[in-house]
């Protein structure tokens, strides 16, 4: 007895639309500033060009900003109660979600100035028993390409429902 | 440039004390709607919890940091991968560390985890980083 429907199941292997982030300075200070980053070159043009870089440099894990937009940058219909969006939410009776696993392999940096393009793939969904009934994951793989088509970053991460 | 770390060798300890603020300005940089980071009313009423989660993604964030504050000028990030066992609520403090668990020519691992004051482990990773 699952509460993986046939109809959530096939979300899985279903392909989003890819999204093109045009990365600014602006955007890259404000991921910094709001992780506490102490690094001027995520912030300060000088310091980055002093570092070696053509211009400010994201934070390692900006691509985590990338996706989010990618999903979430929606008319607010397309959201659900929690905030979610509903794109990315497969029709499960489990509905509170949770961050499970994430796993990222770094290219190159992303600099203000890039477009950044992320593709997105509905991998895997599978369930578990958990101690408070059903858990049932649902595993996103992301690749990360800049303008000139440069590999930026893959990642897959694992959102629970329960 | 002096050489990286031997297996064993521990990063110095990251404190963070995510406030509010820093909670909603990080749901806010990455666009992440999620009620649960700022909405405490419905963070309680409708989703069990005690207060407003703090986010797995900003703790991932912390394992990088804690590694490129230590590493970041003789080595940077190849991957990084990692979990979250328990939640990490507002007010909780996280203490964030590492341990080398291999060193090579030209790149080392790394085991990284965030724990709260109480010692209960949120979140653990494994990076890899390549000599720069």
């Amino acid at each position: 007895m699952g509460v993986i429907t046939d109809e959530a199941r096939r979300w899985a292997d279903r392909q989003y639309p890819s999204f093109d982030f045009e990365v600014t300075a602006t955007d890259i200070a404000k991921f910094a500033h709001a992780t506490g980053e102490a690094n001027p070159i995520h912030f300060d043009k000088d310091a980055a060009v002093a570092a070696g870089f053509s211009d400010v440099v994201a934070p390692t894990l900006f691509t985590y900003v990338v996706r989010m937009h990618a999903s979430a940058l929606v008319p607010v219909d397309q959201l659900e109660p929690d905030g979610s969006p509903s794109a990315d939410v497969p029709p499960l009776p489990t509905r509170r979600a949770m961050a499970g696993e994430t796993s990222v392999v770094l290219g190159v940096p992303v600099l203000a100035g890039d477009t950044v393009t992320v593709s997105k793939r509905l991998a895997e969904m599978y369930e578990k028993e958990g101690r408070s009934g059903p858990l049932v994951f649902v595993e996103m793989e992301f690749t990360f390409t800049n303008q000139r088509g440069e590999l930026v970053a893959t990642e897959s991460f694992t959102r629970i429902y329960r | 440039m002096s050489a990286l770390p031997e297996v064993g060798a521990e990063a110095p300890v990251l404190v963070r004390n995510p406030t509010a603020l820093d909670l909603f300005m990080f749901s806010a940089s990455a666009w992440l709607l999620h009620r649960i980071h700022y909405d405490t009313p419905y963070t309680v009423e409708h989703e069990g919890h005690p207060g407003l989660l703090i986010h797995g993604p900003l703790q991932g964030v912390y394992l990088v940091q804690t590694a490129e504050s230590w590493l970041g000028d003789r080595a940077r990030l190849a991957s990084i991968s990692y979990r979250h066992l328990a939640p990490a609520y507002l007010g909780d403090e996280l203490q964030c560390g590492g341990t080398v668990t291999a060193s090579y020519v030209g790149g080392l691992e790394l085991e990284l985890w965030a724990r709260k004051s109480d010692g209960t482990l949120t979140t653990t990773g494994k990076a890899r980083l390549v000599s720069r």
